[in-house]
């Protein structure tokens, strides 16, 4: 119980922190680049739309510190960022809302994949010590991680789609068609998941498999592993409904971890290859100097990081009971 | 227990380099890369701003990667970026590797409220992403110089290993020597630089590797987006370059590859030697001698 | 019991990351049944914008004007920017001048009708321009800055000016879509309304807009028959320039107006017929800050005028897809007819740093460590020009390193493209790149450049004439052009104007701006092409692309 209090205390002083620093980056730049952007669209916006930009970017100047403040904490948590004066004057939580999806399907689907597959090669490859795999195996997958996720994205465009065809180039769907609840659509946006989704599954497993097989073979030189062979367990047995479970929960905590490194290359993967999700927006707003979409943006992203750690720090700890006492 | 001198760690260090062949491959690498990074204009047979040759041209002798769209020679420019992309790492690396040490010893030495304060801004720092809160600062300061990349990769970076080190260092804390040191009256000081760094030598060294790692990759990240100073040379802005022409499409692939392939060795070749250093620190994980299999595993 | 919580945590995961959920699509707008079941092929075109559709039409707004004016909205005539102003029958049938050239009078065309069945007349142009002197914000070409009244008689709609003004005729006539009175009266606040069903005479009508695509069909009851015979037209969203770009090269689009980057390998190998044509229409320029020590002075402009290679830039630049420009102002060869010889001799697109050199000599200038001085005055600047644009950047990159080795140190800064905007407007540089908007002769691109009434004090955003331009007697050359409605006085107005390019160099033209244009002839016939330029062919010409989409006809 002391531990889940801790854990959503943690949880909540992280997001104000998030918070907080998203409040304060444009005030502390110099020059004070928003007021020069919002200065030309004076005429365009209605009322409360320019107030609700004017708190999160904090330009205008009659309002202390402290109130703005409190305003900025108020839109911000009832999703009210603005309107968004790039992309034709919608609201920055509609945008958001369009694109989330696209996201979460390709970020999600990813970094599960890549943790499946990374967990159980690392367990395999920590079991056959000295093996062949053992010594190919990490070396390699410590040179792939070190690949640039968006360069390994460009490697596949090039090689997978310009060369041979074998899926489409760029976007998330074809163009020309509207999208529906239908097995075409489904089709058309999986052929254009794939290459974004290998990318980077193929950057991230290194990760997964090093951590895990650190983690087994800690765990392999245990007392308790001896004695399951003395017993003369079968090795699969051991492998998986001994060594592995216990290897798996330190992964976990790891998994929450480079969540925050599988999300930051996601977002230069969605850029590579336009893939409509909430990162290729981000770098859009960027490159349009829309601010209250790119504050928007941060906020969310790192909400979502700070969440999905919260939930596998409960997991891992329901799970495991010795972590509990570790802070 | 004998009191781990310095010396002998670095002694068995340099041993186990020159036996692991991950960390002697990550440091010849290194180490041409290094000279290529001094001494560029050994290793560019053209001027790499230049835009006089043939745009779009092959591959040739004059030519080894082609050319780019602007007529540049794109094997001089790679060579070129080089050293850009080895600074960032080595002063990003160098600065966070001292934030980490010091956030982190101090905290586990210190212990008490000290600990629990900083502990709590390292982990804030760890989980907030760090990315994104780059691309929002850099999209701020628009055009970043490379001091501007650095402030930033450096305030986002250092909490990774400051968490690693305060662990390290708490566990050393209470071991005999340092207890008789300080029952000898040592100075604190004294006993963090001489007693309880010392020791943690490797796992220092894994860390800077890994922020250098880190650097990289970040900074070529941002130029490849356009945040860096587009008029530069360095991997990244190669980078953006060739996207903005869209060269993959436009039939010049070497453009965008080349430096990619670059920054991916630099890459390999930090992460190969933060690895091996990760081993020395924790010796469960060096490689077994091929030999001795266990039967056992069928 | 492991077992299941380890399944629960994972499956709490999958939960939090793993909903594919498409993006449910916002259908807008209404299907309108079309007379009979269509097999032709669609018209796909490619236009990237950058950001999803948002489904509004009103065409006094800038950003949803490109999509419903000249298809569904229509004008009282058309006027060719590619052949000189040459103008043609619209929604009015004739036109003429009167009053010393200060009463204008159209006779407006009968049998029109709106596409809701509503009879067209005199009534809704008369009301259109009413609409304007109520609410200036809709009037985006400052048309009631010259007009006095307006009034309708009849089938005629006469325009009264305050003084002449010749060259508001293309305002007037070819640039002010005409609404229908019996909907828009009912609108209660026309700046803000987004006319999600936008009802016009035009050809096209909108008949369903998502944010991922904009789809048209053509108009059965359409005024001018035997046009608009393309039957469906579809504007997909493209969030970004390489999506599009492949699109447009696979030949999934027949018409494009995309920069594309090596077009030779990228498009036109791609696809049999895929073929390109780029008229250029206005120059983009070297705005140098007349109020900078150094730049105040006429040779100084005239020798970076001379030190550029223009050929080079070009290529390196822009793929030398845009020309190299002329200092006399004229673009080549849309306005060809209108260079002066005795302006443009001596002028070539390669650099003369010979001459160049001569002019600052004979200034007083000398080169003191590379950089031409004179006395306290280094001729070394700042060169800003919009970070948005990487090929303007590259351009500038060659120009900044041609001009720093002939003498005169050239620092380039790219700004993003907001604040680069609002420093040029209000003068806060030293040199800059950026284009005007020209118009149908060089004409309205000279005033926009020249006219010191456009212009406005440093701090002060000035909508053009950023150099910051004063000179009463090219003010009254250009005033004198607008009294007269005779070709062969508008050309020795222009050679003058010419002339005052050429000495003063307040403007220096480096590259010609065109219009980009891809387009597919296999399946479609009448696209407009360099030797039957009826019209200009980029998605973002306005009312062009409606009249040029009016034209086109299947193959048979």
């Amino acid at each position: 119980m002391r531990f889940l209090v801790r854990r959503v205390g943690f949880l909540l002083v992280t997001l104000w922190a998030a918070l907080t620093v998203n409040f304060f980056i444009p005030r502390l730049m110099p020059g004070n680049p928003a007021e020069a952007i919002l200065a030309q669209f004076h005429g365009r916006l209605n009322p409360s739309a320019l107030k609700a930009i004017e708190v999160a970017l904090g330009i205008g100047g009659h309002q202390n510190l402290f109130t703005s403040y409190v305003d900025y904490l108020r839109n911000t948590l009832t999703g009210n960022f603005g309107i968004s004066f790039s992309q034709g004057n919608v609201s920055v939580a509609s945008l958001i809302s369009r694109a989330l999806p696209w996201s979460l399907g390709l970020v999600g689907i990813s970094t599960i994949i890549g943790f499946v597959f990374g967990t159980v090669i690392g367990a395999v490859v920590a079991w056959r010590r000295g093996g062949t795999m053992d010594n190919v195996l990490p070396p390699t997958f410590i040179i792939v991680s070190a690949f640039p996720y968006f360069w390994v994205g460009l490697l596949s465009i090039w090689l997978f789609s310009l060369t041979l065809n074998w899926f489409p180039t760029l976007g998330g769907y074809t163009a020309t068609s509207t999208l529906s609840w239908s097995w075409s659509s489904f089709t058309d946006i999986l052929s254009h998941a794939v290459l974004p989704a290998f990318t980077i599954v193929i950057t991230s497993v290194g990760g997964w498999i090093l951590t895990m097989r650190n983690n087994m073979i800690t765990v392999v030189a245990e007392d308790y592993v001896k004695m399951a062979r003395a017993k003369g367990l079968t090795p699969r047995r051991i492998l998986w409904q001994y060594a592995g479970r216990n290897a798996l929960l330190p992964n976990l905590t790891g998994f929450a971890m480079s969540l925050g490194f599988v999300i930051s290359g996601a977002i230069l993967v969605e850029y590579v290859f336009n893939y409509p999700g909430v990162g290729f927006l981000l770098l859009q707003a960027v490159n349009n100097e829309d601010y209250p979409l790119m504050q928007a943006l941060f906020f969310l992203i790192a909400v979502v990081v700070i969440v999905a750690i919260f939930i596998s720090d409960i997991a891992t700890a329901l799970l495991d009971p010795r972590t509990r006492n570790n802070r | 227990m004998k009191r781990p001198h310095l010396l002998r760690s670095a002694a068995s260090a340099g041993r186990f380099l020159r036996r692991d062949k991950k960390a002697l491959i990550g440091s010849i690498i290194l180490f041409v890369l290094l000279v290529i990074a001094a001494f560029p204009s050994w290793f560019t047979p053209d001027d790499p701003a230049a835009e006089v040759y043939n745009p779009g041209a092959g591959l040739s002798w004059a030519h080894p990667l082609g050319t780019t769209s602007f007529g540049q020679d794109v094997f001089s420019q790679v060579m070129a970026g080089t050293r850009q992309s080895v600074m960032i790492a080595l002063v990003v690396g160098f600065l966070c590797t001292i934030l980490s040490v010091a956030v982190g010893v101090t905290a586990a030495y210190a212990g008490g409220l000290i600990d629990d304060t900083l502990s709590l801004v390292t982990d804030v720092i760890l989980v907030i992403p760090t990315f994104p809160l780059i691309i929002v600062i850099a999209a701020y300061t628009k055009s970043a110089s490379f001091w501007t990349i650095v402030f930033v990769l450096v305030v986002t970076g250092w909490s990774y290993g400051a968490r690693q080190l305060r662990v390290q260092a708490l566990s050393l804390r209470n071991r005999d020597y340092l207890l008789a040191a300080r029952a000898r009256g040592e100075s604190s000081w004294y006993i963090i630089s001489v007693e309880l760094i010392p020791p943690m030598t490797s796992l220092i060294v894994a860390n800077f590797l890994g922020a250098a790692l880190y650097a990289v990759l970040a900074a070529a990240g941002l130029q490849f987006v356009g945040l860096g100073n587009v008029n530069t040379e360095s991997w990244g802005t190669m980078l953006y370059w060739a996207q903005n022409n869209e060269a993959l499409s436009a039939g010049l692939p070497l453009w965008a590859l080349a430096p990619g392939i670059m920054i991916a060795i630099l890459g390999s070749a930090l992460a190969l030697l933060n690895y091996a250093f990760d081993e020395v620190s924790n010796p469960a994980l060096r490689p077994v001698a091929g030999r001795r299999r266990r039967k056992a595993v069928a | 019991m492991k077992k299941f919580k380890v399944g629960l945590a994972t499956s709490a995961l999958a939960l939090v990351a793993s909903t594919i959920t498409v993006v449910g699509p916002s259908v807008v707008g209404v299907a309108v049944a079309s007379a009979a079941p269509t097999t032709q092929a669609p018209l796909n075109l490619a236009n990237e914008q950058g950001s999803l559709w948002s489904c509004a039409f009103n065409p006094f707004v800038p950003a949803s004007l490109p999509y419903s004016f000249g298809l569904t909205y229509e004008s009282l005539d058309f006027v060719n920017a590619l052949q000189s102003a040459k103008t043609s029958p619209w929604l009015a049938s004739s036109y003429a001048w009167s009053n010393a050239n200060k009463t204008l009078s159209f006779t407006v065309r009968s049998g029109v009708k709106w596409s809701d069945g509503v009879p067209f007349s005199a009534a809704d142009v008369l009301y259109t321009f009413d609409l304007l002197k109520k609410y200036p914000s809709l009037d985006l070409n400052a048309v009631w800055s010259v007009l006095s009244s307006v009034s309708s008689a009849g089938n005629k709609v006469t325009f009264n000016f305050k003084s002449a003004a010749v060259p508001y005729f293309y305002y007037i006539a070819d640039q002010v879509p005409i609404v229908p009175q019996h909907l828009w009266s009912k609108i209660a606040n026309p700046v803000t309304a987004t006319i999600p069903n936008p009802v016009g005479t035009g050809g096209y009508i909108m008949s369903k807009c998502s944010g991922q695509n904009i789809q048209w069909k053509s108009n059965p009851n359409y005024w001018q028959k035997g046009m608009a015979q393309i039957k469906t037209v579809n504007m997909p969203a493209f969030l970004s320039n390489n999506t599009c770009n492949e699109y447009l090269a696979s030949g999934q689009s027949q018409w494009g107006s995309q920069f594309i980057p090596n077009i030779q390998s990228y498009y036109v190998a791609k696809k049999a017929g895929n073929t390109y044509w780029f008229p250029p229409v206005a120059n983009v320029s070297l705005f140098p800050n007349l109020t900078v020590p150094g730049l105040n002075d006429a040779k100084v402009r005239q020798a970076i005028s001379y030190a550029i290679n223009r050929s080079l830039i070009s290529k390196i630049g822009e793929y030398g897809y845009e020309p190299p420009a002329s200092q006399t102002g004229i673009v080549s060869p849309t306005f060809s007819s209108w260079t002066s010889p005795s302006a443009s001799a001596g002028l070539s697109s390669t650099a003369n740093t010979a001459k160049a050199a001569a002019l600052l000599a004979s200034d007083g200038y000398k080169l003191v460590n590379g950089v031409y001085t004179k006395g306290s005055t280094k001729l070394a600047f700042t060169l800003t020009t919009n970070g948005g644009y990487s090929d303007w950047i590259a351009s500038m990159q060659v120009v900044s390193q041609e001009l720093t080795k002939f003498g005169i140190k050239i620092t380039l800064l790219t700004p993003a493209q907001a604040t680069f905007y609002s420093n040029l407007f209000a003068g806060k540089y030293q040199l800059a790149y950026d284009a005007e908007t020209g118009g149908p002769t060089p004409f309205y691109e000279l005033r926009q450049m020249l006219f010191s009434g456009n212009s406005a004090p440093i701090g002060t955003a000035a909508s053009s004439n950023w150099e910051r331009y004063s000179n009463p007697a090219t003010d009254a050359l250009l005033a004198q052009y607008g009294t007269t409605t005779s070709a062969a006085t508008q050309k020795s107005i222009v050679a003058k104007l010419e002339n005052v390019m050429v000495t003063q160099a307040p403007v220096i033209p480096v590259l010609e701006e065109v219009d980009w244009f891809q387009y597919n002839a296999t399946t479609i016939n009448n696209f407009p092409t360099s030797t039957n330029p009826y019209a200009q062919p980029g998605l973002y010409n306005q009312p062009d692309w409606g009249y040029v989409l009016d034209k086109l006809a299947p193959k048979a």
